[in-house]
């Protein structure tokens, strides 16, 4: 008992879990307003006000150096979730820790150990260069003056920061701005990153490349990362596990590869018809898109077979091509989000006929 | 102490970029000066108007009166009540506050320090242009005295501190309504009159004068200016400093309660 101090000890001993989330919940109360010059003095006073439960009892952990992609639709609880990872928020019930830290009551000592980028809004300053941006970081974070050269110039390598190191950051491009971003989430070596859609509205290329440093930055440094996103091209290229919320409440953790499995009874039948035919409905499958004379259906080969679906269309209709194609993940998750019960259903039933097959 | 020096040193770094940001507005920053020396020369043409009608004789004479409000709008600027306050203030209306908290820094510090930048900025740019180019076209009183200049300087920078304490208590109601337009508008139009900023003080009835010294907000303009023109002395400067400050310590903790309520009870907009 040389160590009597809780976190040190804890951190020589290493923290499995970066992160645990036990039976979190958060409900916000939304107030009514009163509009005008009264009104917002009113507002002040008044108590009118509705519930809304934005995280409903979530539990799970990550392991140090672990990337997780933690996927939902608009208003699930996503961003609720991460706010009160960053000790923005606290939570209404439930507990959170994060490096062995509160993060709500330990905002401070949490936020020095974490980095946090927010697609939609920049952590920069506006007006000021790039570079002055980083200087004042590196003096918030107190970043050695080794560590911070260091870091920039392998940043400035992977991303090349170089380009736009001067220019102030209202007049960069979108992409360069989330470079510049998430390189200042990461001057401080912090142990997790929280990245809120990363790559929203980003071109391919500039996707692949922030999509190239999280990778390097994860391998090789060890550090742990929280991924919210809709784009699941990013999913697919850097989450081997997901967590999926809807309704504020968790209903798939694990492997992307199960997810995929459990859902990949769907499948998808495109179709180009010779003509434009009013009414192309067939029974059994489900007409997901239409645009001229093609075609797309959704459909369950427990209901119908590939083969009767096609003889189907053949002796109603004339094609010109067909194909059959597995679902992406965007229309896995859709199906889930649409449906949650069904995943439930399939989660609790066995899946071993399945394992072993594999 | 070194970890005190070192927290100093983030703050002064905020302050100092806070300076450099602004520099680059300098187009706007003539149009601004131009709009404080149209102002003035309204306050000035009316006061002139009234003091050649007046009957009586008034507590301030009319060169007193123009000196009086060249300071109003050498300071307006300097103070973020009245002045364009910094962008920390729609943070919260905005919801960028949140980004603020994942770093590691007091906020209301960082606050503080944000708007100190922007006063020291704004008192190159616009206090001091607009003071000379006065000085140019009117008269000007310049005290005389090293002792009335000395605490006339740290009267005014309570009064800056002060604007800026206020500023923070206002916008951190902005946690509850959301839309902080209408509470600053009311505060905006009761702190204007009773900072002396539309007529001095010493001008006003009785009764109402009587009101305002029992408000914090004489602190803002009348004081310092008072000690200024010399109107308040001996041991009367220290009485209006002490009261300068305490009702600063009073909104500075104002404030701290309030963010720190709000921010347990934030609700962010956009989530």
């Amino acid at each position: 008992m040389h160590n009597l101090t809780g976190y040190a000890t804890n951190r020589q001993l290493g923290l499995i879990y970066m992160i645990e989330v036990d039976n979190l919940s958060k409900i916000f109360k939304v107030y009514h307003h009163r509009k005008g010059f009264f009104g917002s003095f009113v507002n002040l006073f008044s108590r009118k006000h509705h519930v809304v439960q934005a995280v409903d009892r979530i539990s799970f952990t990550v392991r140090r150096g672990e990337i997780v992609g933690y996927l939902g639709p608009n208003g699930a609880g996503k961003s609720t979730t991460i706010k009160m990872l960053t000790g923005i928020l606290v939570p209404t019930s439930g507990s959170v820790t994060v490096n062995g830290y509160i993060p709500h009551r330990q905002r401070k000592e949490n936020a020095k150990r974490i980095g946090v980028v927010f697609g939609q809004r920049s952590h920069l300053w506006f007006d000021l260069p790039v570079q002055e941006s980083f200087e004042l970081l590196q003096r918030i974070y107190r970043i050695p003056e080794m560590q911070y050269r260091y870091n920039v110039e392998i940043f400035d390598e992977l991303l090349n920061l170089g380009d736009f190191f001067r220019t102030p950051v209202r007049q960069l491009s979108l992409g360069q701005r989330m470079r510049a971003d998430i390189a200042a989430a990461l001057l401080h070596n912090p142990d997790v990153l929280f990245l809120d859609e990363p790559t929203i509205g980003l071109d391919v290329v500039a996707k692949a490349r922030i999509r190239q440093f999280i990778q390097k930055i994860n391998a090789e440094r060890e550090v742990t990362v929280v991924l919210t996103t809709h784009d699941l091209d990013d999913v697919e290229k850097l989450c081997k596990r997901v967590i999926l919320i809807d309704n504020a409440r968790l209903c798939f953790d694990g492997e992307l590869a199960t997810l995929r499995r459990l859902l990949s009874t769907e499948r998808l039948l495109s179709v180009d018809y010779a003509e434009v035919y009013p009414d192309i409905s067939i029974p059994n499958a489900h007409v997901i898109h239409r645009e001229g004379a093609r075609a797309q259906y959704r459909f369950s080969p427990e209901e119908i077979s590939t083969a009767d679906l096609i003889g189907a269309i053949l002796q109603k209709f004339k094609i010109v091509d067909i194909s059959v194609q597995e679902p992406d993940i965007e229309e896995l998750i859709k199906t889930v989000y649409e449906d949650n019960l069904t995943l439930e259903r399939k989660l609790t039933e066995p899946i071993s006929s399945d394992t072993q097959a594999n | 102490m070194k970890s005190l020096y070192l927290i100093f040193q983030v703050y002064l770094a905020f302050a100092k970029k806070s300076f450099q940001r602004r520099m680059q507005y300098r187009v706007a920053n003539l149009a601004g000066l131009t709009t404080n020396f149209f102002f003035l020369l309204v306050h000035v043409f009316v006061y002139t108007a009234f003091y050649a009608a007046r009957t009586a004789p008034q507590p301030l004479d009319l060169d007193e009166i123009i000196t009086y409000f060249v300071l109003c709008q050498v300071s307006f600027m300097l103070m973020p009540f009245w002045g364009t306050h910094s962008e920390v203030t729609s943070a919260i209306k905005d919801g960028s506050v949140a980004l603020q908290l994942t770093k590691p820094v007091d906020f209301q510090t960082y606050w503080f320090a944000d708007e100190c930048g922007r006063a020291c900025y704004y008192l190159l740019m616009r206090g001091l242009p607009t003071f000379l180019i006065s000085i140019l076209f009117f008269k000007v009183a310049i005290p005389q005295q090293l002792t009335v200049l000395t605490t006339f300087t740290v009267s005014m920078m309570l009064a800056i501190f002060m604007s800026n304490a206020i500023t923070i208590a206002i916008f951190s109601s902005g946690f509850w309504t959301l839309d902080t337009t209408g509470i600053s508008g009311m505060s905006y139009s009761i702190i204007t009159l009773f900072s002396g900023m539309l007529v001095p003080i010493a001008l006003w009835p009785e009764w109402l004068a009587h009101l305002a010294r029992w408000l914090p907000f004489e602190g803002l303009i009348d004081i310092p200016f008072s000690i200024y023109l010399g109107k308040i002395t001996g041991v009367e400067v220290w009485i209006a400093m002490g009261k300068q400050m305490g009702w600063t310590l009073f909104f500075v903790g104002l404030g701290r309660f309030l963010l720190t309520r709000g921010f347990s009870r934030l609700v962010i907009q956009g989530g």
